[in-house]
């Protein structure tokens, strides 16, 4: 079943639905992404992991895939999750949101300098 | 190659710890954990990072998640069962509107040409009328009330 979700997304569900815009992960693979993506800034623990993983199945923004073993690692078949249609449209409307956001800081910043200045 | 006794032993220990998730979400996400965090745990002893200090953080970790998860997953059956009691109130109150309406038209059908006392029924009709508007109410701020619950238990 597929909810509408609210914005602003929580900064664990945006950063796996980052990592997951690219390819299907396993948990440690996301965990990985995660940490790279953000310069080792998020660190994400599998209890935060999996309870956003949990939510956001729920909620439509992801999908299991199959299980499979990861050559990289060992021979344990591992479950990848991959981002849904929904999951890419929150994305997009969230990256627009922060971009709305930041548009709105930089015209507040040019107008305190212009203020500034003009004193 | 086999792992290491210290990292199957963290394992063991962390396998252990993820009893104490709810039954469900240990089901579905229990096996994964577990890979992730020997996963993790393997990946800092071939970078030749310290375990200890990370084995800790992880079960702390863990373990906050688990209390987060119980109080989501009390929170949620408290809101399931307030929307079955508003749903049951709904129902039941559209229900006694619907007999009400169905009862002063049978006795206007009834009364109809009958005079004097006979073809009075405003006495009876008077406070069916005002309890089917109760009903009606009733039903409504009930369903109303339902909708709300139900969107708060899909965006908590």
């Amino acid at each position: 079943m597929v909810k509408n979700v609210q914005a602003p997304l929580t900064p664990a569900v945006l950063h796996i639905l980052l990592a997951l815009a690219t390819e299907v992960r396993h948990g440690y693979g996301i965990m990985k992404q995660v940490e790279s993506d953000s310069q080792g800034k998020v660190r994400m623990g599998p209890g935060t992991l999996y309870g956003s993983l949990g939510r956001m199945l729920e909620a439509g923004l992801i999908r299991e895939r199959e299980k499979r073993v990861d050559p990289e690692l060992d021979d344990e078949r591992r479950i990848y999750y991959g981002i849904s249609a929904l999951g890419r449209t929150t994305l997009a409307a969230e990256l627009q949101r922060y971009r709305d956001v930041l548009a709105v800081a930089r015209r507040s910043a040019h107008a305190r300098s212009g203020f500034v200045h003009g004193t | 190659m086999a792992p290491e006794p210290s990292l199957q032993r963290s394992r063991a220990w962390y396998a252990r710890l993820l009893r104490l998730y709810p039954t469900q979400f240990r089901e579905r996400f229990g096996e994964g954990m577990e890979q992730t965090f020997a996963d993790s745990c393997r990946r800092r002893r071939t970078a030749g990072m310290g375990l200890f200090g990370f084995v800790i953080w992880v079960f702390a970790e863990t373990f906050t998640a688990i209390i987060r998860e119980h109080v989501t997953r009390l929170r949620t059956n408290a809101m399931r069962d307030d929307i079955r009691f508003l749903k049951t109130v709904k129902y039941a109150a559209t229900a006694v509107g619907v007999l009400l309406v169905a009862g002063i038209l049978t006795l206007m059908v009834l009364a109809r040409g009958r005079t004097g006392d006979d073809g009075d029924i405003a006495g009876v009709v008077a406070p069916a009328l005002l309890l089917t508007c109760v009903s009606g109410v009733v039903a409504v701020v009930a369903a109303v009330r339902q909708k709300r619950a139900q969107r708060r238990l899909l965006h908590p």
